[in-house]
């Protein structure tokens, strides 16, 4: 293995004064450690001066997104919420609603039933008057029909006994008549 | 088939080449362009950071905040803890962004093609294994510094060395994790240097091979290479950040979840 390296290695790392196989493949201790030191100063420059400023941006990123987010989940919470609050009311809107017209109806059946029966009580009242004014007029009526009825009769009690009767005879004749009549 | 490439002036070298020195420094070739890389790694996240702060956007802004905000994302998912992935995240993005940029110059025409004295002056910093060896053990020490904050210095030596006597089988898994550190620092240098070795070796080969075709041919192998880059340069992140979530969480957890990549722990929750 040793062999192989030495062979690929340079001229110089191949001589006789290099034959360990680190300096065969070029490691020089002082350049290692320089060059380790020349890194590590070349990122204590850069996580000085520029990784703070990439950090910065990528952090208020974050922060806006994060700020984004939480927005977002208060505003889904308030919807939610609103929506909630708005089903809630539509639920007792629609109970309220249901209760009047419940009351509505009630209230109204008793009004048609109340108007119904004041409406028979008063039409019972006008056929009462009707019929006690009918039953007026026919008296009435009866009571003219027996004064006109009496005056015709005495009139054709005159007419047929002309001088016969006197007026005595005239009244025993009418009574007779009315008796009659009757 | 080596023959013939050695015969022709393929120049390939598995440690990176020292182009010259500063002081006792050796500056190779992967260095330079390491350099440069960096230098646009750090230039591209300073303009994206400044047009940022003046909310100013365009298409490479919202590439490079999407691609942070993403691997944030994920980094916190796997940790669980957010407080935790937000302390390793600058060292894995980091780690991300520099790979990602030094992987994809190894594509740019020149580098492994312009030498001086025979030796190419760019070389892709990850086919350095002094970079990506230093990478891997700076994930080491930072996952046992976590380790030990979250379990204390005893509690952390007590995840790799318990009493055989009293639980073998733990015993022997405990040793098991103690070699895992190393393997997987070891793996995580190796995965990253491999690849991008390789794809360095593949497009100078192919170029070669294809002679005045290369203009046609290579660009297919650019594109993969770019890929390749983005993948390892992802795979580094994601391994730094397992290998934290696999160092915090405690053995009792490590019972229940055996991938942290597969469902997130509540690391600081506990």
């Amino acid at each position: 293995m040793d062999n192989i390296i030495t062979n690929f290695a340079s001229s110089a790392a191949s001589s006789s004064e290099k034959k360990d196989i680190l300096a065969s493949l070029g490691i020089d201790w002082t350049l290692l450690g320089l060059q380790a030191v020349a890194f590590l100063i070349l990122v204590w420059i850069l996580g000085k001066f520029v990784y703070p400023v990439f950090m910065k941006i990528i952090d208020e990123r974050q922060a806006k997104l994060d700020e984004s987010v939480e927005a977002a989940d208060r505003a889904r919470q308030a919807a939610e919420e609103s929506e909630a609050k708005v089903a809630n009311e539509m639920k007792k809107a629609r109970a309220e609603a249901r209760d009047i017209v419940a009351t509505a109806k009630s209230e109204a059946g008793q009004l048609v039933e109340k108007a119904e029966k004041d409406a028979r009580t008063k039409a019972d009242h006008i056929i009462e008057d009707a019929r006690a004014e009918i039953d007026k007029s026919i008296l009435a009526a009866q009571k003219s029909l027996e004064k006109d009825t009496l005056a015709l009769v005495k009139k054709a009690a005159g007419y047929a006994t002309a001088n016969i009767a006197d007026d005595k005879f005239d009244a025993a004749l009418i009574e007779k008549s009315l008796k009659e009549a009757k | 088939m080596i023959n013939y490439f050695a015969a022709s002036d393929v120049h390939i070298s598995l440690a990176a080449e020292e182009i010259f020195k500063l002081g006792p420094i050796s500056i190779t070739n992967s260095v330079i362009l390491g350099v440069i890389g960096s230098l646009m790694a750090v230039a591209l996240l300073f303009y994206v950071a400044n047009k940022l702060k003046n909310s100013k956007r365009n298409f490479l802004v919202g590439l490079v905040q999407w691609t942070f905000e993403g691997f944030l994302k994920q980094a916190e998912e796997v940790i669980g803890d957010k407080a935790t992935a937000r302390r390793i995240f600058p060292l894995a993005i980091t780690m991300f962004f520099v790979i990602l940029v030094t992987y994809w110059l190894s594509v740019l025409p020149g580098v492994g093609s312009i030498s001086v004295d025979g030796t190419p002056l760019l070389r892709a910093l990850p086919a350095d294994l002094n970079f990506t060896f230093a990478l891997a053990i700076i994930t080491l020490i930072t996952t046992q510094v976590y380790a030990v904050r979250k379990h204390g210095a005893f509690g952390n030596i007590g995840r790799y060395f318990k009493n055989p006597f009293k639980d073998p089988v733990s015993a022997f898994e405990g040793l098991l994790e103690f070699v895992g550190e190393f393997s997987r620092t070891i793996a995580l240098s190796f995965r990253l240097f491999g690849n991008a070795f390789a794809g360095e070796v593949l497009l100078i080969l192919i170029a070669m091979l294809a002679g005045y075709f290369s203009t046609v041919v290579l660009p297919f192998f650019m594109i993969f290479e770019l890929f390749i880059g983005f993948i390892q340069a992802y795979v580094f992140f994601v391994l730094t950040i397992i290998f934290t979530a696999l160092a915090l969480i405690t053995h009792g957890d490590h019972d229940k979840e055996h991938s942290p990549a597969v469902k997130p722990m509540s690391v600081g929750q506990e």
